[in-house]
């Protein structure tokens, strides 16, 4: 009850804020102009591929950035006191803000999916079951890469005494580990998609578990 | 207040101890409050006001000792705790996105409210406050004296039985003051317990039923303002308030044991008596003469201290419990 409340809540929040506006205008919008600057990517790379891969990591660092602003300034500037003082449990305040950022992601990525699946159809004629089988995988590797970096930014959030700290954690730390999700590619194992996925969620389950342990101990 | 054999004690604190590395924030802090008490906390910046706070709400864990609201242990039984609280801390802040309606729509349902009820009762608490013309702007555009009025409003709204604010006056206008003074008595005569800390003593010495003063994590005194004023002997003044200006009071200077008359307006004056001389003792004789001189006299009182006075007392050790 509490969770979805707040979930609901922050969702409200997120899907106001410039960044996602950036998110879920301005980065299809970068990756057409991306496409109409170099239209000749080939069938190797679709531009489906380009467009869900832009969202992933931009998107990705953004979205870390944000939640780890957002929450150190949340914390620093006493607006968990008024929550904290409810009878709610702690984690539904951390794990609120992780799914309200991550599914505004999602939103994005599958918008720029569509998008590229659209300029692709457009301009090669209908996607190929090899285009259509890329798409998937670099959906999966984007989704995945942006849920270690959300989680990354809420434990970055919980964890940083000020914003400063926590943007550099987030560049030189988040940005990091959101590229494991990369490996199962990378090594040609067999059933990359699953695998990746698979990283993605076990990742974020464990950074989401240190932030919820830090922040139930923490003293406000 | 005077109580009755039934009243219950709803907050109990025993033994407290909080200590921030090597600074002991709060030392042995132990007091009881009943249901429609209301609470004055008062001492200097660090004593510890807001720390004694926070371990009341659950925002901090006591070093040592215990804490009781309306019968449960905190922290063990937060959740039941949580539902009887109502807090506005000292620097209230809200998500900058939310309208005053949203932010109280989400901490109204988060205290238990359902969602007829909380419609009705935000009504109430924003009309009660002088609220309701921003009801749905955004906390961003509100000034800060109406953020505190909104954090006021959000402590109210589900009918807590234990009211605790932190410096609820400070950045309020004089008559957003008055109306919170006002509310604040209202409570306490419905049977909600209210414990407030302030700077401002003339507050606290307005509305509070018990006053606790506290320097240095330690609790100095508690108990009435008279009984805080009791602890420290009278002064060896008397006020005396006549009601036409006429200057035959200055033949009181006659009289034995008067060290000066100090005229404070043209009806007011102020007698001074000597050190040894008993106040009580003067009151008659002085009556007696400025009857006999002619002197309507309006009041005439023996001064005590007062809670400044009081409050400079023991904030620079001169007193204890």
């Amino acid at each position: 009850m509490s969770f979805l409340l707040l979930f609901k809540d922050e969702l409200l929040g997120f899907y106001k804020s410039k960044v996602m506006i950036f998110l879920w205008i301005g980065l299809p919008l970068l990756a057409v102009i991306f496409h109409l600057w170099a239209p000749n990517t080939g069938p190797q790379l679709p531009f489906t591929m380009v467009s869900a891969l832009l969202v992933s990591s931009i998107g990705g660092t953004l979205a870390s950035a944000m939640l780890a602003v957002t929450i150190i300034n949340e914390k620093t500037s006493r607006v968990y006191d008024l929550f904290l003082i409810r009878p709610l449990k702690r984690w539904n305040i951390v794990l609120s803000k992780f799914f309200s950022v991550y599914i505004c992601l999602v939103i994005a990525s599958i918008l720029a999916l569509l998008l590229g699946m659209a300029i692709d159809t457009f301009s090669t004629g209908l996607p190929s079951g090899v285009v259509l089988n890329s798409s998937l995988q670099s959906l999966a590797l984007g989704l995945s890469m942006i849920m270690i970096s959300s989680a990354a930014g809420v434990l970055i959030g919980v964890g940083s005494p000020s914003v400063l700290v926590g943007v550099i954690l987030v560049i030189y730390g988040g940005n990091q580990i959101s590229v494991i999700p990369l490996l199962p590619s990378m090594l040609a194992v067999p059933n990359p998609a699953f695998i990746t996925v698979l990283i993605g969620v076990a990742i974020s389950c464990v950074l989401l578990g240190i932030a919820i342990f830090l922040f139930n101990r923490k003293q406000f | 207040m005077i109580k009755s054999k039934e009243s219950k004690n709803l907050l109990v604190l025993e033994g407290v101890t909080k200590r921030f590395k090597d600074l002991l924030a709060l030392d042995n802090v132990s007091f009881t409050l009943q249901e429609g008490d209301i609470f004055g906390y008062i001492g200097p910046n660090g004593a510890g006001k807001t720390t004694t706070i926070k371990i009341i709400v659950g925002l901090l864990r006591q070093g040592q000792g215990s804490v009781s609201i309306g019968g449960y242990p905190m922290p063990e039984k937060k959740d039941e705790v949580n539902k009887l609280l109502g807090y506005l801390p000292q620097q209230v802040s809200f998500q900058q996105w939310r309208t005053v309606n949203h932010a109280l729509t989400t901490l109204g349902k988060l205290s238990g409210l359902k969602k007829n009820e909380l419609e009705t009762r935000i009504q109430e608490i924003l009309s009660l406050l002088n609220l309701s013309e921003v009801r749905f702007k955004k906390i961003v555009e509100l000034s800060g004296g109406t953020i505190q009025k909104v954090g006021l409003a959000q402590a109210l709204l589900h009918h807590p039985k234990l009211l605790i604010l932190d410096e609820p006056l400070g950045g309020l206008d004089p008559t957003s003051r008055y109306q919170v003074k006002e509310i604040v008595k209202d409570l306490s005569k419905n049977g909600t317990t209210i414990f407030f800390s302030s700077h401002i003593l003339s507050d606290v010495q307005d509305v509070a039923t018990t006053i606790g003063v506290l320097n240095q994590g330690h609790l100095m005194q508690i108990g009435t303002l008279d009984k805080l004023i009791a602890q420290f002997p009278r002064k060896n003044q008397i006020e005396i308030v006549l009601s036409k200006d006429s200057r035959k009071w200055t033949e009181l200077q006659s009289m034995k044991q008067i060290q000066k008359i100090e005229e404070q307006a043209p009806n007011k004056i102020l007698v001074h008596l000597q050190n040894n001389a008993d106040v009580d003792e003067m009151i008659p004789q002085l009556t007696q003469k400025l009857i006999t001189l002619g002197c309507q006299i309006r009041s005439i009182r023996p001064l005590s201290p007062n809670l400044d006075e009081v409050y400079l007392q023991y904030v620079k050790g001169g007193g204890s419990l």
